[in-house]
């Protein structure tokens, strides 16, 4: 009987599995590796009802954090500044620019301003404000340069692995109280940064939890 | 050498029980024991759909949901702020405002959450003179009401929708022709509420339509008690026991140690009498006399069981004996002027309790329950005098309150047509006012009627108008709580669905404006609160929740022994024959009103362990001679009236009697009310509110099923639950801690390694059995603080309940007259804990701070945990019972899914709402835990933190609980309550030889007998006599323990510590 086969075929259920298997391990590493947090969240930079620039606000007026998000020091939330926030500046300044009408309106109907959220921990972590502003930790270390932003976008992937990163070495974030709400400031060097952050650490006596209860309820 | 460590084998005949099955040990319950949930809780047992039929349908959906995409992009979520800043309110932090649940029996003082406006929690105020923070279950779960979304929403006139201006006119109408003929035709049927304002409105009324009718009408309310009250002390004073004063008590028919139905007060004061830290403490006495068990009847050092007729013959012959023995000559002649009935009672009994009374003058006291005939409560309070309880046990105060007409003579006003416009404000008459009125046809003969109510209910089907009335955490208002003092209504939010308020329709017919908030408030607080800066009294009177000093003024009651004499002597009591049913307040659900509360619902009876049904409690013997088991449907007839009740055998009943909850067995209004329970009122008539006599009890041959929780969960008899006597605790104050094999543990140590407990503050927590009731005001604050869903009662009947606290109830000893003991189990928090061990996925870990944490987002529901927790406190979410109809479980993804809106806004926003296939259980209120760590460490902000002190952190169960017997803290700090009380040798750990260091432990119970009395052997010993005495600690390798015998678990092979090895 001859041969239905010609002989390379043999070959054909190896390359198969091997083929399989190279794809497999490219899918595998791919979303491993690109469906993260870090690429997945990381530059969300989303359209807002009013273009609110960080970057006029903070570097070229020098408002503090704390004039807009003004409950960041006492409670879980850093609060969205209400309308009337808005408009007691602006009921004066650039009161008819077609920028503001999503804030006007607001204003004039009692309605708030849908703000579209950005940075978003998942329902189950208890992320609390206050206890980080407090104890050394600026807002640049989440939030990023979010002083110079045009538009706020999100600059850190905010992921548990992340968030442990400092948990677990909280010297290499923490900073001087003065600087907290100074996005400009950087330590002069890594190793000035370790020094100081040891010392803060041993001083303050700050042990963020790394145990699931301190941000899973 | 290997060790084999066995547990204690379970005795044939346990002495601590649980259920009448365990107590004779059927094998069905050997069964059940060996099971981790109750069989068929962890399989399918779809009712409507097979597993087939709904594997292809979920194949189908999945398939449909795979075309559109929708899940790869990530949704869009909005930061919604204020437009304008409100004043103190701060995103994410709660706000608390004190406020107060008015009550038939006085306001109970609250303390309100509130999150972004909505209000999520209640707790006790405690700067409040009558209130410990403590709270009960009604007032726990009444914040799910305010959410409920079968609440009535619109207003309907003869049933159609009608609207808030077409109420205007009608109301205008009304009174225009009140003001015309000076009220003749107006009627009212209020709730019975103190409040100054509505007496004010009321006294408005009265002053310009002369005329009216104004009734008050309580299913459970203290008529008769009132009346006694007046007779025997004159108009306009009001008594109250004082048990922190009292150390011998009498309770007859009285449950005065369930907050919901006494006040927070007695049980207060009877607590701080019951606990006893160290052996040889004084204590008080507890003597009840009682129909069914209630958690008073739980906590009676001697209980005798009597039909409720009894409570005069008990009183009578009582009073007899301490007539003598006090030469009082009063009491004599009062107790021979009533009459004599039939006592099934030991006489003994009645006359040690006497000479024990008669013992202590000035320090005891008789209570008898409200509910009892006017004249028994006449001879309770001539007991008390001849006692000398006056102003010492029994305090006096001179009370005002307004007359008010009763039910039955607005009955007869309406059935002889002198009521033209009749205003039903609150309560449902028709559902549960005395049937011999027959109140809903006389209703629907009243040519005008208009109800105020929460629900679309019996009453709304036959009033002319129904108006949605508002909860009290949506309305202005004031009451006054027990002793008299003023405590603040205020609103939480503004009517979700547009109710209205009594005080506004009284306000309206009164001619006066429209009231703008809390404007007839402040009125009447403007005339009670004296001269000085108004604002800022009424500031404060809103801060603090009421208003210092207008308590009662206090007066000594002088006893009126003519005005008794002659209550007594007119005193005729429906012959006692034939079988007696008791007509009980439901435990969980008052007298119907909480009926759509699924919290109140799904919370077991203290007794019975029912959830979501009432029952016809029988004791074992009277079943035995009825020829009744539980389930049986039972036909109880009296006088042409009828009522049809399952069956239940309730061991320490009293025998040829029956006992059934009011408030059940409601048809169409709800799926919540519908077909749960049955409905006792048909059998309630004027003739005596109390119990029907000469009922004829006979089986209809038709089944009904329970679901009961005894059963589930259960963790055997090895001593759990212990107690002793005074004298056992003075002789052997290591009582509890040697009991059973405790004393025989060698040392021990963990295989595992765990993590390091270097936190300062290390959680734990104590329970004291002395003074816990079991009165469940825990079990529903968990629910409340935890987001604990429901899961209906097919599901509880399969085992499958949530609540993270489970309240065990024991019976001790024989099952016609058992003791019974009641225990608060949830989470133990091991430090060795097993559940952690065979997790595969860590979702349950250790914290540095003692707790057993629960990573919700990591299980993946292998239930392996609650397979290995020996305390059996976990539960696991089989549906997504918090997101779908408790009734279309089983229709998988073709039932809508998602939680009512107005349910969604109830919830904790701090605690995680969890899903399907996630097992959880009691954190210790870890929310409450990192709240405080949080705060502590934003108090010390760039500083040491340990030199800042740690915030005060109650966990829920702790704050509500009104005999404060759990008790929560830093079990680190030595000046902390939870590590003194864990350094009393009553304190001790459940199931000590398992070596998992539970950081919860138990503090025994004391019992105080007075060994004259008959069965006086038998009390303070649940846990059975030990053969030998005490014995001293064994240490590692200690063989042979054979020697000791069988001590309390009387087993051979809970000795057998160690066995050869191989």
């Amino acid at each position: 009987m001859a041969n239905f086969f010609p002989r390379w075929a043999n070959w054909i259920p190896l390359k198969l599995l091997l083929m399989v298997m190279v794809l497999g391990a490219v899918v595998t590493g791919g979303i491993w590796y690109y469906f993260t947090p870090k690429y997945t969240n990381v530059g969300y930079m989303p359209d807002q009802p009013a273009p609110f620039s960080h970057a006029i606000h903070v570097e070229q007026l020098g408002m503090d954090c704390r004039y807009c998000h003004s409950y960041v020091e006492v409670a879980g939330h850093s609060n969205v500044p209400s309308t009337q926030t808005c408009m007691s500046c602006h009921s004066q300044i650039k009161a008819q620019s077609p920028k503001l009408a999503a804030v006007r309106a607001s204003w004039e109907t009692g309605t708030p301003v849908q703000w579209v959220r950005i940075h978003k921990a998942p329902d189950y972590v208890y992320f609390n404000h206050a206890v980080h502003v407090n104890r050394g930790v600026s807002c640049y270390s989440c939030h990023g340069q979010i002083n110079a932003m045009p538009v706020v976008y999100q600059a850190q992937p905010l992921s548990m692995a992340w968030c442990l990163e400092c948990h677990r070495e909280p010297e290499k974030f923490l900073r001087p109280p003065s600087e907290i709400y100074n996005l400009n400031w950087r330590p002069a060097s890594a190793q000035e940064q370790l020094a100081m952050g040891a010392q803060f650490k041993k001083e303050w006596n700050v042990n963020p939890p790394v145990t699931c209860g301190g941000c899973h309820r | 050498m290997k060790r084999v460590l066995p547990h204690p084998e379970r005795e044939a005949r346990p002495a601590l029980w649980r259920s009448l099955e365990e107590y004779a040990g059927t094998p069905e319950f050997v069964d059940a024991l060996e099971r981790e949930f109750p069989q068929g809780a962890a399989e399918w047992h779809g009712g409507e759909i097979s597993r087939r039929n709904f594997l292809q349908l979920m194949g189908g959906s999945m398939a449909l949901a795979g075309i559109s995409l929708t899940g790869c992009r990530r949704p869009e979520a909005y930061l919604v702020p204020f437009t304008q800043g409100v004043e103190w309110t701060i995103p994410g932090k709660f706000l608390y405002y004190a406020t107060s649940q008015p009550r038939r029996n006085g306001a109970m003082p609250l303390i309100a959450t509130t999150s972004d406006g909505r209000p999520t929690k209640l707790e006790g105020n405690p700067l409040h003179p009558i209130s410990n923070g403590g709270t009960d279950t009604f007032a726990q779960a009444s914040v799910l009401d305010l959410y409920d979304p079968n609440r009535s929403r619109t207003i309907l006139a003869e049933g159609k929708k009608s609207d808030a201006s077409a109420l205007a006119a009608k109301l205008d109408e009304i009174r225009a022709a009140a003001e015309a003929g000076g009220g003749e035709g107006l009627a009212f049927l209020a709730e019975r509420v103190d409040s100054p304002t509505r007496d004010r409105l009321l006294a408005q009324l009265r002053q310009k339509y002369p005329n009216i009718l104004w009734a008050e009408y309580e299913p459970l309310g203290s008529s008769e008690y009132d009346a006694a009250v007046a007779a025997c002390f004159g108009a306009g004073v009001e008594v109250v026991p004082d048990f922190s004063a009292a150390d011998k008590v009498l309770a007859v028919d009285d449950d005065f140690l369930n907050a919901s139905f006494s006040g927070l007060d007695q049980v207060r004061g009877f607590s701080a009498r019951r606990r006893i830290s160290e052996p040889g403490q004084p204590m008080n006495r507890l003597y009840v006399a009682e129909t069914n068990y209630t958690p008073t009847g739980g906590m009676a050092d001697h209980r005798l069981r009597i039909k409720p007729s009894e409570a005069g013959p008990v009183l009578r012959a009582l009073g007899q004996q301490i007539a003598t023995l006090t030469g009082d000559g009063t009491l004599a002649a009062l107790s021979a002027a009533f009459p004599e009935g039939q006592l099934s009672a030991d006489p003994q009994w009645i006359s040690e309790c006497a000479k024990d009374l008669a013992s202590s003058p000035g320090k005891s006291i008789v209570v008898v329950g409200k509910r009892q005939p006017a004249a028994v409560q006449a001879l309770g309070f001539a007991i008390n005098n001849a006692l000398g309880a006056a102003g010492k046990t029994l305090l006096g105060m001179r009370a005002e309150k307004p007359q008010a007409a009763s039910v039955a003579e607005l009955s007869a006003a309406m059935e002889a047509g002198r009521v033209k416009n009749l205003f039903i404000l609150g309560g449902n008459p028709v559902y549960n006012a005395p049937a011999d009125l027959r109140f809903g046809d006389l209703l629907a003969g009243v040519p005008v009627s208009v109800r105020l109510g929460m629900y679309e209910d019996e009453t709304s089907a036959v009033a002319k108008w129904h108006v949605p009335q508002a909860h009290y955490l949506e309305s202005w208002g004031d009451a006054r709580s027990s002793d008299g003092t003023i405590c603040a209504v205020q609103p939480m939010i503004l009517p979700l669905w547009g109710g209205v308020n009594e005080l506004e329709i009284l306000n309206r017919l009164a001619g006066n404006p429209e009231p703008i908030g809390p404007q007839l408030v402040r009125e009447t607080f403007a005339k009670v609160a004296g001269g000085g800066d108004l604002e800022a009294k009424w500031t404060e009177f809103l801060r603090q929740g009421f208003l210092a000093g207008t308590a009662w003024p206090a007066a000594v009651p002088a006893f009126n022994t003519g005005a008794a004499t002659s209550l007594a002597a007119a005193y005729r009591p429906a012959p006692s024959n034939g079988i007696e049913v008791s007509f009980t307040p439901s435990s969980t659900i008052d007298d119907g009103r909480y009926a759509n509360n699924g919290w109140l619902q799904e919370t077991p009876d203290f007794a019975t362990k029912v959830t979501w049904d009432n029952a016809a409690l029988v004791s074992p013997a009277t079943a035995k001679s009825l020829g009744l088991s539980t389930g049986d449907m039972v036909e109880m007839s009296a006088n042409g009236r009828k009522i049809e009740a399952a069956a239940l055998v309730a061991p320490g009943h009293a025998d040829a009697a029956v006992s059934i909850a009011l408030g059940y067995g409601r048809v169409n209004i709800s799926h919540v009310t519908d077909s749960v329970g049955f409905d006792a009122y048909p059998l309630r008539t004027t003739q005596c509110m109390a119990f029907a006599t000469g009922t004829a009890v006979k089986r209809t041959g038709a089944k009904h099923k329970f679901a009961e929780t005894q059963h589930h969960q259960n963790m055997e008899g090895r001593d759990l639950v212990r107690e002793a006597t005074m004298q056992r605790y003075a002789d052997e104050p290591t009582f509890a801690q040697t009991m059973g094999m405790d004393g025989h543990i060698p040392p021990n140590n963990s295989l595992f390694t765990h993590p390091k407990l270097d936190s300062p503050e290390q959680w734990g927590m104590t329970v004291d059995l002395s003074t816990c009731t079991g009165c469940n005001a825990c079990v529903v604050a968990c629910q409340a603080e935890n987001n604990v869903p429901i899961v209906g009662k097919d599901q509880v009947s399969r085992g499958r309940n949530m609540a993270w606290i489970r309240m065990d109830r024991y019976f001790a000893g024989d099952e016609n007259d058992p003791e019974m003991l009641s225990q608060a189990i949830m989470c133990q928090h091991c430090e060795n804990a097993p559940c952690e061990t065979v997790c595969p996925v860590n979702a349950t870990v250790h914290s540095e701070d003692g707790l057993n944490l629960m990573a919700y987002n990591r299980c993946i529901g292998t239930r392996y945990c609650a397979n290995n927790c020996p305390w059996k406190v976990r539960r696991f979410n089989f549906f997504d019972y918090n997101q779908r109809p408790l009734d279309k479980l089983y229709f998988g993804p073709l039932a809508k899914k998602g939680m009512a809106e107005s349910v969604q806004m109830s919830k904790n926003p701090n605690v995680t709402v969890r899903m399907r296939g996630v097992m959880e259980k009691c954190t210790y209120c870890i929310q409450r835990i990192e709240e405080a760590k949080i705060t502590h460490s934003v108090q010390a902000g760039p500083s040491d933190k340990s030199k800042v002190p740690f915030p005060a952190v109650k966990s829920a169960c702790q704050q509500a609980c009104p005999s404060e017997s759990i008790v929560f803290g830093n079990i680190n700090d030595p000046k902390s309550r939870v590590a003194q009380l864990k350094k009393e040798p009553r304190n001790y750990e459940m199931l000590k030889y398992l070596n998992v260091s539970p950081r919860t432990t138990y503090l025994a119970r004391i019992k105080n007998p007075n060994m004259a009395m008959p069965g006086a052997d038998k009390v303070g010993w649940a846990n059975g006599h030990p053969h030998h005495g005490g014995h001293g600690a064994h240490g590692a390798g200690d063989n042979g323990h054979d020697a000791h015998g069988a001590e309390t678990h009387g087993s051979p092979a809970a000795h057998a510590e160690e066995a050869p090895s191989h």
